[in-house]
C-alpha cells in the first residue's frame, strides 16, 4: 500500500512556525521600545534635491519670465553683463528691479537623485561583476595550470590556490590596499576589485579542476585520435562539457562573491554595507537600514540564482 | 603501412612492473586486415594503443606511413589525421549532435568549410545506415548506433588506417551485428584495418591475418584458416577451445 499523505498538515506548521517567528521578533522590538521608521528608508533610493541657484556677482533682476513649471530670471551684474537662470517657477525667490549681492539665491533648480542606498547596490553590482569576470579567468588559468604535467605551471598554481585558500579575505583585502595598492600606486577601487577577484579564482580553480578531471579520459583520448592538439580539445570537447558540470558550484562560489564584496567596505570603498552605514549615522533608523541592505543582497543573489537556473536548463538539451 | 619493431610497453603499477606488450614486431600491409585476439589482460588493446600514440612506448619502432612515433621530431597530430581510431566505449562528444561529432575534427584539424564537412558527414551516416539521426544527440541513440557514430567520425578525417579495440565488446548482442556489418563493408572497400576484438565469426570471415597475444607477446600469427583449424601452440589452442 503506497497511499499519498497529504500535505496540507506540513504546510500548515510552516506557515504557524514563520508567523511565530514573525510574532517573536515584533514582540522582542516592543520590549526594547524601538520605534519603527519604515517611512524614511525610501528617500535613501531617490529623493527631491533642491540645488540652490545663486548670482556670481552684485547687480540687479531686470526680468522673472514664467512658462509653465519652470521660469527664467535675468539678471544684469554691475558690468552690464546678462546672465539667465533656470530655476522651479515656485522657488523663484526675487522679484525684477531687486538688488542682488553676490551669492544671493534667486531660487531653486529640483531634480530627482539616486540615493546613497541605490549608488551602493551599483557599486556592489560592478564590483561584483568585475571581480566575478576576473576572478574566472584566474580560476580558468590556475585550474588548467593545476592540471598541467608541467611541474612549474603546477607548483605555481597549487600555491596560489593554498595560500588565498588559507589566509582571512579580510586580511587579504588589506594586504591589498595597504601593501600591493601602496607598491603599486592602485586606486582603492582596483585594489578592492583585484582582491576579491583573486580570491575568488583561487575556489574557482579547484571547482575548474575538479570539473575537467570528472570528464571521462575516453573523451580526451577520442579527440587527440582525431589529431586535436590538447588545446584543440580542451576548447571544442572537455571545457564545454566541464562548464556544464561545474555550473551548480560556480554559481555557489559567485553568489558567496556577491556577499563577500561588503567587506571591501573596509578599504572606504562605498558600495552596499558602507552606505547602509553612512544612511544609519545620519538616520539612526539602524534596524531598517539593515533589514533592508539584506534585502537587497537577497535580491541581487536570488536574480543571479535564477539566470544560473535557466542557464542550467538551457545547456541539459543534449542529456 | 604499420611497421613494428620490437615494440615495449612498459607498466608501473604498485612496485610491480607489467610488460604489457613484450616485443612485439609485425607489419601490416596496405589494405590488410589484422585481427588480434587473445586473453584480456594479453596486452592487445595497449599494442593497438600503441599504434597512435595513445599510449608512450618504453622503446621499439612503430612507423605509421613512413613516420616513425618513437623519433621524437614526428608530430604526433599529423600521424592521428591517418590513423582512425574506434573505442569500445563509443567516446561520442555528449555535449554535440551527431552531425557536430562528424564534423567536429574536420573544421577544427583538417580545416574544412562547414558546407564540406557537413556534406561529408552526412554521406557518411548514409553509409553506416543512420542518416536520420543526424540532428539527435548520442545519449538518444543505442549502442549500436553511437558505435556507428564514431566510426563515421573517425572515417570522417581520411583516415589511412582504420583501429578498432573492441567494438562490440560493449554493445547488447543484437546490435553487434549492425557495427561488424560496417566493418566488413570497409573491410571489402580495401580499408587497412587493425582490430582487436573477441568476434571469432569476424575474424574468420574477414580477417587476411589474425595475430593471437599472449603476455604482451605474439605466440602465434596466420591466416584465420591455419590458426583457427590447426594451432601450433598449446596456449593457442586452450584459448580457443575456450572461445569457440
Amino acid at each position: 500500500m503506497n497511499r499519498a499523505r497529504p500535505e496540507w498538515p506540513w504546510k500548515v506548521l510552516l506557515a504557524l512556525i514563520l508567523l511565530g517567528l514573525a510574532a517573536g521578533i515584533w514582540g522582542a522590538t516592543k520590549r526594547i521600545d524601538y520605534t519603527w521608521r519604515w517611512n524614511r528608508v525610501p528617500q535613501y533610493f531617490l529623493y527631491r534635491a533642491e540645488d540652490p541657484v545663486q548670482v556670481p556677482a552684485d547687480g540687479r533682476v531686470t526680468e522673472v519670465a514664467r512658462q509653465g513649471g519652470r521660469a527664467v530670471v535675468v539678471f544684469e551684474d554691475e558690468t552690464g553683463q546678462q546672465h539667465r537662470f533656470e530655476v522651479d517657477a515656485g522657488t523663484v525667490r526675487v522679484d525684477p528691479g531687486e538688488d542682488l549681492f553676490e551669492g544671493d539665491t534667486v531660487g531653486y533648480r529640483v531634480q530627482w537623485r539616486l540615493g546613497p542606498l541605490t549608488l551602493g547596490l551599483w557599486t556592489t553590482l560592478w564590483l561584483s561583476f568585475f571581480s566575478g569576470v576576473l576572478g574566472m579567468v584566474f580560476g580558468l588559468v590556475a585550474g588548467l595550470c593545476r592540471i598541467s604535467k608541467n611541474p612549474t605551471l603546477k607548483g605555481l598554481a597549487v600555491i596560489y590556490v593554498e595560500l588565498i585558500r588559507g589566509t582571512p579575505l579580510l586580511v587579504q583585502i588589506f594586504i591589498f590596499y595597504f601593501f600591493i595598492g601602496t607598491v603599486l600606486n592602485l586606486d582603492r577601487m582596483v585594489a578592492g576589485v583585484l582582491a576579491l577577484a583573486v580570491f575568488a579564482g583561487a575556489y574557482v580553480a579547484e571547482i575548474v579542476r575538479a570539473g575537467i578531471q570528472s570528464i571521462p579520459r575516453g573523451q580526451m583520448e577520442a579527440a587527440r585520435s582525431l589529431g586535436m592538439t590538447v588545446a584543440q580539445a580542451m576548447r571544442h570537447v572537455i571545457l564545454p562539457q566541464a562548464f556544464k558540470r561545474i555550473l551548480p558550484p560556480l554559481a555557489g562560489q559567485f553568489i558567496s562573491l556577491i556577499k563577500d564584496s561588503s567587506l571591501v567596505s573596509v578599504i572606504a570603498i562605498t558600495e552596499l554595507t558602507k552606505s547602509g552605514r553612512e544612511v544609519i549615522t545620519t538616520t539612526f533608523a539602524t534596524f531598517e537600514i539593515w533589514f533592508t541592505v539584506a534585502a537587497l543582497y537577497l535580491l541581487i543573489t536570488s536574480a543571479l540564482s535564477q539566470v544560473i537556473l535557466w542557464m542550467e536548463r538551457r545547456l541539459a538539451v543534449s542529456d | 603501412m604499420i611497421e613494428v619493431r620490437d615494440l615495449v610497453k612498459i607498466f608501473h603499477a604498485r612496485g610491480h612492473v607489467v610488460r604489457a606488450v613484450d616485443g612485439v614486431t609485425t607489419r601490416v600491409a596496405k589494405g590488410e586486415v589484422v585481427v588480434v585476439i587473445g586473453p584480456s589482460g594479453s596486452g592487445k588493446s595497449t599494442f593497438l594503443r600503441c599504434l597512435n600514440g595513445l599510449e608512450t612506448f618504453d622503446s621499439g619502432h612503430v612507423v605509421i606511413d613512413g613516420m616513425d612515433l618513437a623519433d621524437r621530431k614526428t608530430d604526433i597530430n599529423r600521424v592521428r589525421r591517418e590513423v582512425g581510431m574506434v573505442f569500445q566505449q563509443f567516446n561520442l562528444f555528449p555535449h554535440k549532435t551527431v552531425l557536430e561529432n562528424i564534423t567536429l575534427a574536420q573544421i577544427v584539424v583538417r580545416k574544412r568549410s562547414r558546407e564540406e564537412a557537413e556534406a561529408k558527414a552526412r554521406a557518411l551516416l548514409a553509409k553506416v545506415g543512420i542518416a536520420e539521426k543526424e540532428a539527435e544527440y548520442p545519449s538518444r541513440l543505442s549502442g549500436g548506433q553511437q558505435q556507428r557514430v564514431a566510426i563515421a567520425r573517425a572515417l570522417a578525417m581520411d583516415p589511412k588506417v582504420m583501429l578498432f579495440d573492441e567494438p562490440t565488446s560493449a554493445l547488447d548482442p543484437e546490435m553487434v551485428g549492425e557495427v561488424l556489418d560496417v566493418m566488413k563493408q570497409l573491410a571489402r572497400e580495401g580499408m587497412t584495418m587493425v582490430v582487436v576484438t573477441h568476434e571469432m565469426g569476424f575474424a574468420r570471415e574477414v580477417a587476411d591475418r589474425v595475430l593471437f597475444m599472449d603476455e604482451g607477446k605474439i605466440v602465434e600469427e596466420g591466416t584465420p584458416h591455419a590458426l583457427f583449424s590447426s594451432p601450433r601452440h598449446e596456449r593457442t589452442r586452450l584459448f580457443l577451445s575456450q572461445v569457440l
